[in-house]
């Protein structure tokens, strides 16, 4: 294995692992999503994020014991107009944070279809977070945290309850998910590679 | 939504936040507004306006000034021609002169004028006085959109002097604009994207003209926004297939750096094209690239991705995935790196290039993208668009969505292909392969899906950083791989999980064309141990790569492999059942028929992919 070229190798190596995983966020606009990962990415907070178009591609690195993990986070627009999308960026995707405001029930039940669409769709062992973001408003709190709670049991999500503007569970969130990705270990190798090689005709090797 | 609300209730309660919302931006900042704290901006005195009226930090490089105040030198200077030629419009309008000089940059004092000149705003307001007042008035009663465009009026451009300030004149102005055009052109309505390029056009514009300008950027088939921002985005999807095909043709070595590292160009077009480069490049620069997407249209679009990425190749060739994507979405908006008027000398060199390839203008839009409905029309929303309640995708969108997917797909099929290097180690038999191994973070084209045999097996299909194995079995799961089915020629897969013996699995797909069989050298090998990795021998020779010893497919008719106590090897063959591609979600499994093992080499009879999957 030395011999394929260290710089390009994803993953092993003596000095621990490094495990790379692609994270999606979703869930109704302004609920949240690139706050959080403004916050989890540079530990800032912008009352007046601009909305994001499209989507936008952010990565940050934790450590969890011996292992670095990499999210590679897609941050989504939130409108519907932008769903037709939105299979293009949790496809393929090993964790989501499916985010909504705890301010606002109807963000809740659009998070709920985003967490229905994910199971149906998405890969089969993707590891959802639902994220009652805002949770410094709690004072004109809409969504109990208990109804929230019991759901994400039903549904076996990773459920907290964040604040992108006091940073409150922000990390935590991010770890938590990071602990439950299964990490290859050494009895399962765990990481993978596709490689296309085309042959022209007559070629041999 | 709610269970709790009937769609009455919902369509009822959507009445009211709209009335709410719209009184808001109806009182503006008077005496009784309701303005939470948290919406409005403490006025910080660390910050400086520049000449635009972008709030900065107080700590801006001085030297920036410099530069500035060399460029409004300029700009007084050429002030005098610019009034003339306002004077005399028509004189001017479209002469070499005048074009020329619109390249150079309209001088930003009379940018309004002369952009209202340009989109032809007095003939549309004469042709339908009195419309604006009407569809703002009717948008503020029935738009749907009033909530999405609220919410987004609160962050957009709040950075400006302009915008700063939570229901200030322009932020009503702002969402009057947007309610409006909901109200006029329904079949756009409100999409995410408009609230920056109305604000700008509101830096630049009054109300009413800035209204009559989205109007004509949307409709006027110059510009023929419309197609961008309808449900499915057709017009997008036009765009970035015509931008993969210029770059093939003229930066054919960075667009293969770019799928190298899965990087589809629908991830950095989509703001370019949407917003003709708002916040991917400097404001300045911004000016003078819709300077001349006013003068010229859409074809700006296309020739400005090209300068960009060709002014900025040689960088981008050093970067991988993460750092392309924040180049191009960050930093080329703090610093493009090079002065303003070398970037639009190079972008009408561009445009001349293109010309000359007959690849300036992706040709006459598909009847979809253009508008179907007569604008202004009241039409009462649907009680399901009032409500809120979340809708199935159009056919329409499904469709822009399944090719959308393929697009990468194929995309990060053809990276793949191209990361491979056909090396002479000596290692490998004389013309073995050497692998040039895309990184894991580069997205894979396959929906590995677990097998009912290996259920605790899981991989990721495409995008994924890096396919993974959650279970302890050393089985692998089937390709599903329905980006093959799109590839021409069609290619049929199959894998090779092997419970005994070590990697590589390997996957192959092709048309019945590769006879496989071991090499001399290697025919007696037996399998290393597992707790050894692989030897690049092992790993990349065509023997191993293509042991069968037991196949399963996770599908609904799979078909049977042989099951196999020892190696044997197989000649890949595709379906027998038909030469129609299979569906996508459905994979044809070619099983191999055994063939002579001994014989020495592997030759392709015409051209064939093979797709490796090795372990890491
Ligand atoms: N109070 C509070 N406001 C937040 C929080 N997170 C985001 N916001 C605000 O909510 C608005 C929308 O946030 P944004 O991240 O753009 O939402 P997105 O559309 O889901 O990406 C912005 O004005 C943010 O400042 C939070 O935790 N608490
Ligand atoms: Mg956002």
């Amino acid at each position: 294995m030395a011999q394929r070229g260290g710089a390009q190798r994803p993953s092993g190596g003596g000095q621990g692992k490094i495990c790379q995983f692609k994270l999606v966020l979703l869930g109704e606009s302004a609920v949240g999503k690139s706050s959080l990962v403004l916050r989890f990415v540079k530990g800032q907070f912008h009352e007046y994020q601009e909305s994001t178009i499209g989507a936008a591609f952010l990565t940050q690195t934790v450590c969890l014991d011996d292992t670095t993990v990499k999210f590679e986070i897609w941050d989504t627009a939130g409108q519907e107009r932008y769903h037709s999308l939105a299979p293009m960026y949790y496809r393929g995707a090993q964790a989501a944070i499916v985010v909504y405001d705890i301010t606002n029930q109807d963000t809740f039940g659009r998070a709920k279809t985003w967490v229905k669409e994910l199971q149906r769709q998405a890969s089969p062992n993707i590891v959802i977070a639902l994220a009652g973001n805002k949770a410094d408003l709690a004072n004109k709190r809409m969504v109990e945290y208990e109804e929230a709670q019991t759901y994400a049991e039903e549904n076996s999500l990773l459920f907290m309850e964040t604040s992108a503007k006091t940073a409150m569970n922000v990390n935590d969130i991010f770890l938590a998910i990071a602990k439950k990705l299964p990490k290859s270990d050494n009895n399962a190798r765990s990481c993978w590679m596709l490689q296309v090689i085309t042959f022209k005709t007559g070629e041999t090797m | 939504m709610d269970a709790g609300l009937s769609e009455d209730e919902l369509v009822a309660r959507a009445r009211e936040e709209r009335a709410t919302i719209a009184s808001r931006y109806r009182l503006g900042r008077e005496e009784g507004a309701v303005i939470d704290s948290w919406e409005d901006p403490e006025l910080e005195i660390y910050h400086t306006t520049d000449r635009y009226g972008f709030i900065h930090d107080g700590r801006l490089p001085q030297s920036r000034t410099k530069e500035e105040s060399k460029q409004l030198d300029l700009e007084i200077s050429r002030l005098p021609k610019w009034l003339k030629m306002i004077k005399s419009w028509d004189k001017y309008w479209g002469k070499e002169k005048f074009i020329k000089r619109v390249y150079k940059g309209i001088p930003d004092r009379v940018r309004g004028i002369v952009w209202a000149r340009l989109l032809f705003l007095d003939q549309m307001k004469e042709e339908q006085k009195g419309k604006y007042e009407e569809m703002r008035r009717l948008g503020c009663k029935w738009s749907t959109d009033v909530r999405q465009i609220d919410l987004d009026v609160n962050r957009t451009y709040r950075d400006h002097m302009m915008f700063r300030k939570r229901y200030d004149v322009k932020q009503q102005q702002l969402f009057h604009i947007l309610v409006a055009y909901s109200m006029y052109n329904q079949e756009v309505g409100y999409c995410q994207g408009m609230s920056q390029i109305a604000a700008l056009l509101l830096m630049y514009l009054n109300e009413e003209d800035a209204f009559w300008a989205l109007s004509a950027l949307m409709a006027s088939p110059k510009y023929a926004m419309h197609g961008f921002f309808i449900p499915g985005f057709p017009k997008l999807l036009r765009y970035q297939q015509h931008h993969d095909k210029i770059l093939e043709k003229f930066l054919p070595k960075l667009k293969k750096h770019l799928e190298r590292n899965c990087i589809d160009s629908g991830l950095y077009t989509l703001k370019w094209f949407f917003q003709c480069f708002l916040d991917r490049v400097p404001f300045p620069l911004t000016l003078r690239l819709w300077d001349v997407f006013l003068l010229e249209g859409e074809r700006l679009l296309l020739a400005f991705a090209y300068t960009a990425l060709k002014l900025h190749r040689r960088q981008i060739a050093r970067l991988d995935m993460d750092q392309i994507l924040d180049y191009l979405q960050k930093k080329l908006e703090k610093n493009f790196g090079y002065e303003d008027d070398y970037v639009i000398e190079s972008l009408e060199k561009a445009m001349e290039e293109l010309r000359k390839a007959k690849l300036d203008h992706p040709g006459a839009p598909p009847d979809h993208e253009l508008p179907q409905q007569p604008f202004g029309m009241f039409t009462e929303p649907s009680v399901e668009k009032e409500s809120g309640v979340r809708r199935d995708f159009t056919e329409e969108e499904r469709l822009i969505t399944e090719r959308l997917m393929k697009r990468t797909e194929t995309i990060a099929l053809n990276g793949s292909h191209l990361s491979v290097d056909r090396g002479q180690s000596p290692l490998y038999s004389a013309n073995a392969l050497r692998l040039n191994l895309c990184p894991s973070s580069s997205p894979s084209f396959f929906s590995l899906a677990s097998s009912p045999h290996c259920p605790s097996l899981s991989c990721h299909s495409s995008f994924s950083p890096s396919l993974r194995c959650a279970g302890k079995q050393n089985s692998i799961a089937v390709s599903h791989a329905p980006s093959l089915h799109h590839l021409s020629p069609p290619c049929h897969s199959i894998i090779h999980p092997s419970p005994l013996s070590p990697p590589p699995y390997a996957l192959a797909c092709s048309p019945p064309c590769l006879t496989v069989s071991p090499p001399s050298s290697l025919s007696s090998h037996s399998s290393p141990s597992l707790s050894t990795p692989p030897s690049p021998a092992h790993t990349f020779h065509a023997a191993s790569m293509l042991r069968v010893p037991h196949c399963s497919s996770p599908f609904s008719s799979p078909v049977s492999p042989p099951l196999c106590s020892s190696p044997t090897f197989y000649k890949v063959s595709p379906s027998s059942s038909s030469k129609v591609p299979p569906p996508i979600g459905h994979s044809v499994f070619s099983f191999p028929t055994p063939i002579s093992p001994f014989s020495s080499s592997v030759t392709a009879s015409q051209d064939v992919s093979v797709v490796f999957v090795l372990w890491l």
